[in-house]
């Protein structure tokens, strides 16, 4: 499985060949980070940041947020809450739905009610 | 299907296709002056927040249940947009969409009708056509959508009508046919690979675009949305034919505005602060957006080109319902186009 750090490096690198803001420094800079701890992250030499700063790197490297968290081994404070609330029922869900395909987890999903209009 | 993700719209059909999907959702933005004048397109300010409307069941009225979908909060005069972008645009699967307020075509200015027609021109087509400001009242230029309070007369449905019946925006989705986004993929691909030879020889970034980053008496507390200032934003015409898109399958959403103050004794939650004036966002030097692509444009419906706007109505019924607007002069404007780097999406985004 490609780590944290090694995935961040090669998103920022794909986009840094058409795009020159998305050097290393100025990346750092939009999320609010020193270079060189960025740097370190993308080699893996430090843990992954916090949740707000993994947040707004996926913002920035246009990623999605619950998967790069995941990668860094954490879960957003907001699905934190959700799971909480009704941990029993939760954790059930998720180990029913653990090997289940990717389109049976859609079935799952809560679809907005079309009414009469 | 439809479902709401972190205020967003998502339309799938896995039946279609496994890549058939596509996201909608709702930004707030400054409300231009209605002036005559014709400005940029304003910043998007964040996403409208969307709630389940029957979570709410208890607290709406009956109509409002009945016709299911999701809710939304918005002040009276305050402005919008319909963001259509997906996580990665250039590259997204193609949908046919139709958007209405108060079941009248925001691009034609037709009543209401289920299906595609080309002859009308009454449908846009994502992932070219990145966002929707208003009525297409002419070519290249739209009315910005004002929230008004249904039964006031402002909204374009009552003008129209005559009836202040449904306010709120109804969109529903038609996905290209499977075939032909396969054959799509395969050109998409083709082109990929040779952009990618030709950037081993161009190392400067050539077409690299450089861009900021980061939709009787009236129920009660309903709005609909009224014509605001004019604007230059061009509506693409369908550039795959009617015949890509298949109209066998489809999903809808009726999405109901709710005056923001009557927000909060719905859900329970704050509603966010009216956002800031154009004119203290222009006088900032903070960024408005034009958006060109080489594609046919539509000319604009002729029944939305006779609707008034809220300035022009408040006017002859001798109404203040408008603030003053002051000074606002787009001196900031960045310009935005189809050819961004790949994986990457033109972003409207006012930086406070």
């Amino acid at each position: 499985m490609v780590g944290f750090g090694d995935y961040i490096r090669k998103a920022r690198e794909a986009l840094a060949e058409t795009d020159p803001r998305f050097s290393l420094r100025q990346v750092a800079q939009r999320i609010d980070v020193e270079p060189a701890y960025l740097s370190k992250v993308e080699r893996g030499l430090v843990p992954p940041p916090s949740e707000a700063t993994i947040v707004r790197l996926a913002a920035d490297l246009n990623e999605d947020a619950d998967v790069l968290l995941a990668m860094a081994g954490k879960v957003s404070s907001d699905l934190q809450a959700i799971i909480l609330r009704r941990p029993k029922q939760f954790a059930e869900l998720i180990r029913q739905l653990k090997n289940a395909p990717n389109h049976a987890i859609v079935k799952v999903v809560r679809e907005v009610r079309d009414g009469n209009w | 299907m439809i479902t709401l993700e972190r205020d967003s719209l998502v339309f799938r059909f896995p039946e279609v296709h496994e890549q058939a999907q596509t996201e909608v959702n709702f930004q707030r933005t400054l409300r231009i002056p209605d002036n005559g004048k014709h400005y940029p397109l304003p910043p998007g300010l964040g996403t409208f927040s969307l709630k389940h409307l029957e979570d709410f069941a208890d607290r709406v009225p009956e109509d409002w249940r009945e016709r299911g979908g999701v809710m939304m909060p918005l002040y009276q005069t305050e402005a919008m947009w319909l963001s259509f972008c997906g996580s990665s645009r250039r590259h997204a699967y193609p949908f046919a969409l139709k958007i209405a307020a108060g079941k009248i075509n925001a691009v034609s200015g037709k009543s209401w009708q289920p299906g595609l027609d080309a002859s009308k021109h009454d449908y846009i087509v994502v992932p070219e056509q990145p966002w929707l400001d208003g009525f297409c009242v002419a070519k290249d230029v739209v009315r910005q959508f004002v929230a008004m309070p249904l039964g006031s007369g402002y909204s374009v449905e009552e003008q129209i009508t005559g009836r202040p019946e449904h306010g709120g925006l109804q969109i529903i989705a038609y996905p290209m046919k499977k075939e032909r986004y396969e054959e799509l993929a395969r050109r998409r691909a083709q082109e990929r690979e040779l952009a990618g030879a030709v950037r081993m020889y161009m190392s400067d970034g050539v077409g690299a675009v450089m861009r900021s980053r980061a939709c009787a008496a009236a129920p009660a507390r309903a709005m609909g949305l009224a014509a605001g200032g004019r604007m230059r934003q061009q509506i693409y015409a369908d550039p795959y034919g009617i015949d890509a898109w298949d109209q066998s399958v489809s999903s809808r959403c009726f999405v109901t505005l709710v005056d923001s103050v009557q927000w909060q004794e719905i859900t329970g939650e704050q509603p966010a602060s009216r956002p800031l004036t154009a004119s203290d966002y222009s006088k900032a030097g903070l960024p408005w957006f034009d958006y060109y692509a080489e594609a046919e444009t539509l000319a604009g419906a002729k029944e939305l080109a006779l609707v008034k706007s809220v300035a022009e109505l408040a006017a002859e019924k001798g109404e203040q319902v408008l603030g003053p607007d002051g000074e606002v002069e787009p001196g900031n404007v960045v310009q935005l186009g189809p050819k961004t780097p790949a994986k990457s999406k033109p972003v409207r985004e006012g930086r406070l």
